[in-house]
């Protein structure tokens, strides 16, 4: 007992020991004491706020100019003009719905896919385990090689799903189905399940291994069936991380340029035109930089209005 | 009711793990077909239509190694990079009493949430005020403002886990407070690390929008827009594609095997309480 306290002691004077001394460092070392702590961020944060923040706080300033790329340093200031032209535009009204209608049915659709494939992966049966670590490889892919991986799947002449339904005798729907109007919507939403969906099992299924056992113990005695303790057991455990999840993945589906961009380009007629897409080209097909930008202020907008809403309709932050 | 308990998992698995598994499966089956062969129409080609042509093809194209060259290159340093300053950041804000750490944290984390779009406008006209565009640099500094934010958010609450008690009895044995960073804190955080630095390389290898606007000439072009440019041609060479398809895919997957474990619960730290 002696020993042990000996050590604690020891462990508590050192620094008081070490204070004295402080008063009579120079005060220079003394500040870069002090310093250190924000000379160990200063690396990170200098590059975020040079490089994220100030783009996006001067991308918010050019919204309101007339920059062109043809000619980046010369530009006047002309107020809500960009902003005016934008909501009067068609097609961005069009790239405007059809964000919202992806990004609101992707993602309902990933928590509720989300939310089985975890049941699956949490029940244990022999080699479960293997589910388990495979999961995640579609989420780990460059977002290119999903778009060649689908577009090579469903090519018109020889991708394997048209000549899966040339074998069951159901040629006459084989298409083109990236190139067809009433398809490549729902293509691009595909993908983006085919990409998320193991992310949320995985995490769910995380959270639903951390549920106390008692609460499921409890609830079969009272008598709750299978469906009962998922809803008012389950569920409830799981708000904050579906809340997390789902705001990841708002702005990660609002945001994404590449699955459109890359697979139909915005097309057939504007079909997949999301907001990114048809942003960046009216930067960089079009050099109307002001008034991309006063695009991309929409979408800031949008996405914090966005994620506001799931935080009231979701909750669960609280009991966090 | 085991048994058909058993049978209604598998079979749920086997539909999902068909969605996302097969597409993948097709495509790395036709890298090793002839052309020919996967125009022919046939869903499982003969023996004798296998070859690994494509990847040869694939490999003298002349522009082909300088970028997969220039992806490994971009991603291992920007994975090294992050790893470095998320860390040494993550080091400040959970072991320093810095005033407004609240606000610092949301200051590093809100850019995460910020379209891309809104702000490729002005970073490229900073990057051709500081002559980047078009180099090694400017897209190494690119990607890694675009990881750092989660790396920092995430490590942070990976060193917030591990003892201070440990820094204490490093500090009075005469470690410096460097020191502590890189042989106390380093060993026992690595699972961290090494997620931090998979999911920085994971992005920069990946990513599409900000290399094809800093990107002009084949000196600095990626594997994505390699791909993109090959999808372009007017003859899409299918074969050549699987195969540098599947040759895009291999690090990946490769190294998400190694990190696979500690993967989920270095993604949601902080979210999932174990």
């Amino acid at each position: 007992m002696p020993v042990t306290m000996d050590t604690k002691d020891l462990a508590f004077q050192q620094p008081k020991a070490g204070a004295p001394k402080d008063y009579r460092t120079p005060i220079l070392v003394r500040l870069w004491k002090e310093a250190f702590g924000y000379l160990l961020l200063l690396p990170a944060l200098a590059i975020i706020l040079g490089l994220n923040l100030y783009p996006t706080v001067y991308g918010i300033f050019t919204s309101f100019t007339d920059q062109s790329l043809l000619d980046p340093n010369h530009f006047n200031l002309v107020g809500l003009a960009n902003y005016f032209k934008l909501f009067a535009d068609p097609i961005f009204r069009l790239s405007f719905l059809h964000s919202i209608e992806l990004t609101a049915s992707a993602v309902l659709l990933q928590v509720l896919f989300g939310l089985i494939l975890a049941h699956l992966l949490i029940q244990r049966v022999p080699g479960i385990q293997i589910f388990r670590s495979l999961a995640m490889v579609s989420w780990v892919l460059p977002i290119i090689t999903a778009v060649v991986i689908f577009r090579f799947f469903t090519l018109p002449n020889y991708g394997f799903f048209n000549l899966l339904l040339t074998k069951v005798g159901l040629s006459q729907w084989t298409r083109n189905w990236f190139g067809d109007e009433n398809f490549a919507f729902l293509l691009v939403l595909i993908m983006h399940l085919w990409r998320n969906i193991p992310f949320y099992a995985i995490a769910f299924m995380a959270a639903m291994q951390a549920i106390p056992q008692d609460l499921y113990e409890a609830a079969r005695i009272d008598g709750a069936t299978r469906w009962h303790r998922f809803i008012f057991v389950t569920l409830p455990n799981l708000r904050y991380i579906i809340l997390v999840m789902v705001v990841l993945h708002v702005t990660f589906t609002f945001n994404n340029f590449d699955f459109v961009y890359l697979s139909t380009g915005g097309g057939p007629v504007n079909a997949t035109e999301v907001l990114p897409t048809y942003i960046y080209k009216q930067a960089w097909s079009g050099y109307a930089l002001g008034y991309a930008s006063a695009g991309g202020v929409v979408m800031l907008v949008v996405l914090v209005i966005l994620v506001m809403i799931c935080r009231r309709v979701i909750g669960g932050y609280e009991t966090q | 009711m085991k048994l058909t308990h058993r049978i209604i998992v598998y079979l749920g698995l086997a539909l999902f793990y068909l969605f996302l598994l097969g597409p993948m499966a097709w495509l790395l089956l036709c890298s090793f077909r002839t052309s020919d062969s996967i125009q022919s129409g046939r869903i499982l080609p003969a023996l004798s239509e296998f070859t690994c042509l494509n990847y040869l093809e694939a490999f003298n194209l002349n522009n082909f190694p300088q970028l997969v060259g220039n992806s490994i290159l971009i991603a291992t340093s920007v994975m090294l990079l992050v790893v470095l300053f998320a860390s040494l950041g993550a080091y400040g804000l959970s072991r320093f009493p810095l005033k407004g750490k609240p606000y610092l944290m949301l200051t590093a984390l809100l850019p995460q949430f910020f379209p891309y779009v809104l702000v490729l406008v002005p970073f490229y006209v900073l990057m051709s005020n500081l002559s980047l565009v078009d180099t090694h640099i400017g897209l190494i500094l690119t990607h890694t403002s675009i990881t750092l934010p989660f790396a920092l958010w995430m490590l942070t609450g990976y060193f917030n886990a591990i003892p201070r008690e440990l820094d204490q009895a490093a500090a009075i044995d005469g470690c410096s407070r460097l020191a502590i960073l890189f042989r106390i804190l380093y060993p026992i955080a690595l699972p961290g690390l090494v997620v931090a630095g998979f999911f920085a390389f994971v992005v920069s290898w990946g990513d599409y929008l900000f290399v094809s606007i800093l990107s002009q000439s084949n000196s600095t072009q990626t594997l994505p827009l390699g791909l993109q440019s090959f999808l372009q041609s007017l003859q899409v060479k299918w074969g050549l594609i699987t195969a540098g398809t599947v040759i895009a895919i291999v690090p990946t997957v490769v190294f998400f095997a190694i990190v696979q474990r500690r993967l989920v619960a270095g993604l949601t730290a902080g979210a999932v309480k174990s």
